[in-house]
């Protein structure tokens, strides 16, 4: 997983660098050889070689449909194919829509509830797994098999054990004769169940990195920290948690991205009910584009939706740029 | 770790981009079968592509159906494929758009309008004639109808009964269970039952289950035209719902949900179909669709069930469920999938089909007869009656082609009347409102 990640990101990175960014590392590479033209050409050559693949990849499966997607978000759908120009009416639909700044506004509460919650939980369970715990070999892949399962089956698990009236959690609390839940039926609980599911199935990839973050550090800084009088707490408190910090960048963007993708889950696990209190951009936008087959306005939803993640990225990277120092 | 910037915002980026096609491009493949029997030549013209879903019963009969198609047509060939309920619209939308949908489909007379009224379905008028037509019962006739013009032809018809725990009924004492039509219960009555289990039956249990959930939103009317309402004018260009029946039928309904009588988590967003809280145990009825019934016969082993009539107000109704067949108009050969659909509802075939897959047959000379059912044939006669309290007034509401429009603004607000609380008189206007926008 982390592999197949990293080659993603790397690929995507340099294809930032295609697109009339500053010339940055691998270009004064290049100048290096300079005055000597056909080195020069056989290293633009291997670099289109290199580069190719994953471009057409990305272009054919990623920034044509975004691009196809924009469009349609700027035409009138009747289920079928786009029908007509409307410029911005699907936009100043949305302004309108309550429902849709309900769904926001639920996408919002459920990304600042997941996001530092899977952040600590994942940090709390690296350090776990990276001492001494015996059998930590087998609660690495038990915490780490959730991410692994298609995100359907876990839904579908998350309905067993939160199903209001033949869930396994309701059934254990009448067992012990208190008071059931209502899962489904109230908006809270709904919601609750739904955060309940993500964390589970996503503080295993947290675990991941920072258990490689803090493989990284090295242990001689602890021995220091120790001889110096420091507690385990201030050891976690004033070692760990700032050495890991670039993994807890990648992982605060990776998360926000995630928790605003949510999806299947929610599908699966309450169709965004009850009323709407679980409804959230996405499923907003598949209700739209699947159900009432108005995909024009489902497709403005989605820019809508791409357009806060870039925003977020881009804020978090500007207000971040001392990170690749400390890493 | 050590990761750059660059890394950081690229992987961003690209997640980000996934983000935004979750939204507005998620087709899911539709496992190639439209190009699947493009293999050109003459074998492509006499190769057909029919997606459908079904329960295990149903597919036997769509295969028995597909062989003795076969056999009577040498040289041709007839590639089923099977996807789940779930998905088979946005699959066969996309289809549609990519031109690669199957030559023959499988459609729910509710959603039925919304392919005819796009002009995506082959006109079926030149290849079924008056008489032909005649055999079918009128309202299912009307059902596959858009414009005066047959897009389909109706495969089969369903519709719900009620079944209940037979040990729970003795347990609170409800003995007279309505065995005919006439004496179906009416809604006090089918209360006052409901009542009674309330009060004998523990707190985990509820009296009953109705079955809205999943896409049933539109089951919600029988309970209106019970009441007498209607949901569309008489010209179908407007809505009818604000009207005393409306609010009597949502006041009613509503009632289940703050008396206890249903499971709270049972509304129409519910993802858990009725059948299923009924095979579970946790409810003493449950309003279920005879398609199901093999379902219940095999699921339920730890208790006796058995069926009665929907109850009645005003009048008796119930709702349109079953399947019509369709060609797609880009079938590429037109003749042979229209040739196909007539197979299909010949009736020999349509017999076999639904009595395998304890469904209603929709040909005027199977309606008189016994078919032989092969799942609790005791109660499939229930069914069978219920299905005559359909008006072909209801038939022409239900398949309006604003309906596909109507149904998620319909269960949005029936959501919000039954776990939110929202007023009736707000809820139909709303209603009303959506109907008037989608109709108008």
């Amino acid at each position: 997983m982390s592999a197949d990640t990293s080659a993603r990101e790397e690929s995507t990175g340099e294809a930032a660098d295609e697109g009339g960014d500053p010339p940055a590392f691998p270009a004064r590479t290049y100048t290096a050889g300079a005055g000597r033209a056909p080195a020069r050409q056989r290293s633009t050559c291997a670099a289109a070689g290199f580069l190719g693949p994953n471009l057409i990849l990305l272009g054919v499966f990623l920034f044509l449909p975004l691009g196809w997607a924009l469009l349609i978000s700027f035409q009138e759908s009747n289920g079928f194919g786009a029908s007509g120009w409307v410029g911005l009416a699907n936009y100043q639909r949305l302004v309108t829509d309550p429902t849709f700044w309900q769904s926001a506004l639920n996408t919002a509460v459920f990304t600042v509830i997941t996001v530092p919650l899977s952040l600590a939980l994942g940090l709390g369970l690296a350090v776990l797994m990276n001492s001494v715990l015996p059998g930590r070999r087998i609660f690495r892949t038990l915490v780490y098999l959730p991410m692994v399962i298609s995100g359907i089956a876990t839904a579908l698990m998350g309905v067993l054990l939160f199903d209001e009236v033949t869930g396994i959690l309701n059934k254990l609390l009448r067992e012990g004769g208190l008071a059931t839940i209502p899962w489904q039926s109230q908006g809270t609980a709904a919601f609750a169940s739904i955060i309940l599911v993500t964390l589970w199935i996503r503080v295993g990839f947290n675990m991941v990195i920072y258990l490689a973050g803090l493989q990284s550090i090295s242990p001689e800084l602890y021995e220091a920290a120790r001889l110096e009088g420091a507690s385990s707490w201030q050891q976690f408190r004033y070692l760990t948690v700032p050495l890991v910090g670039p993994s807890t960048f990648f992982l605060l963007i990776m998360n926000v991205i995630y928790s605003f993708q949510v999806f299947d889950t929610i599908f699966v696990m309450t169709g965004g009910g009850p009323g709407r209190s679980t409804s959230v951009l996405v499923t907003y936008a598949y209700e739209n584009g699947f159900v009432t087959r108005d995909q024009s306005y489902a497709a403005a939803i989605g820019i809508v939706i791409f357009l806060i993640t870039l925003i977020f990225t881009a804020v978090q990277w500007k207000g971040n740029r001392s990170r690749d120092d400390v890493g | 770790m050590t990761i750059s910037r660059r890394q950081i915002l690229g992987g961003a980026g690209f997640l980000a981009a996934a983000a935004a096609l979750n939204g507005c491009a998620g087709f899911s493949g539709g496992g190639g079968n439209g190009g699947g029997g493009g293999d050109g030549g003459d074998g492509g013209q006499n190769t057909l592509t029919f997606t459908t879903w079904g329960s295990p019963a149903e597919e036997e009969g769509f295969r028995r159906g597909i062989d003795a198609f076969k056999a009577a047509n040498s040289g041709v060939d007839v590639q089923l494929n099977l996807v789940p309920y779930e998905q088979i619209f946005t699959n066969i939308d996309a289809q549609l758009q990519a031109g690669t949908a199957p030559d023959l489909f499988r459609v729910d007379y509710g959603t039925i309008g919304a392919y005819s009224s796009q002009d995506q379905l082959l006109d079926l008028s030149s290849y079924v004639d008056t008489a032909a037509a005649e055999e079918f019962l009128p309202a299912m006739w009307q059902a596959v109808q858009y414009d005066g013009k047959p897009y389909g032809v109706p495969h089969q018809t369903d519709t719900s009964a009620l079944v209940y725990r037979t040990d729970l009924f003795e347990q609170a004492g409800i003995t007279n269970v309505p065995d005919s039509l006439a004496s179906a219960w009416t809604w006090d009555e089918f209360r006052q039952v409901a009542e009674q289990l309330r009060g004998s039956i523990p707190g985990d249990l509820y009296p009953f289950v109705y079955n809205w959930q999943l896409g049933g939103s539109t089951r919600w009317l029988s309970w209106l035209f019970q009441a007498g309402g209607r949901l569309f004018d008489e010209d179908l260009t407007g809505s009818a719902i604000e009207s005393d029946a409306g609010r009597k039928a949502l006041e009613f309904t509503q009632g289940f949900f703050t008396d206890g009588l249903v499971p709270p988590s049972s509304s129409v967003k519910s993802s858990t179909y009725a059948d299923d809280a009924f095979s579970a145990g946790t409810t003493a009825m449950a309003f279920v669709g005879n398609f199901v019934l093999p379902g219940l016969d095999e699921n339920i082993t730890d208790f006796e069930w058995s069926a009665t009539y929907l109850p009645r107000d005003e009048r008796g109704a119930c709702d349109l469920g079953g399947n019509a067949l369709v060609a797609t108009k880009n079938a590429r050969n037109p003749e042979l999938a229209a040739e196909f659909l007539k197979f299909m509802t010949r009736p020999d075939q349509m017999s076999d089909f639904c009595a395998r897959a304890m469904e209603l047959p929709t040909l005027n000379s199977l309606v008189g007869t016994e078919l032989d059912y092969q799942t609790r044939p005791d109660i499939a006669g229930i069914f069978v009656e219920q299905a005559t309290t359909l008006e072909p007034s209801d038939v022409e509401q239900l398949t309006s082609p604003a309906m596909a429009t109507i149904n998620p603004k319909l269960r949005d607000e029936l959501e919000a009347a039954f776990t939110q609380g929202r007023p009736v008189e707000e809820t139909l206007a709303n209603i009303a409102a959506a109907v008037d926008e989608a109709a108008g």
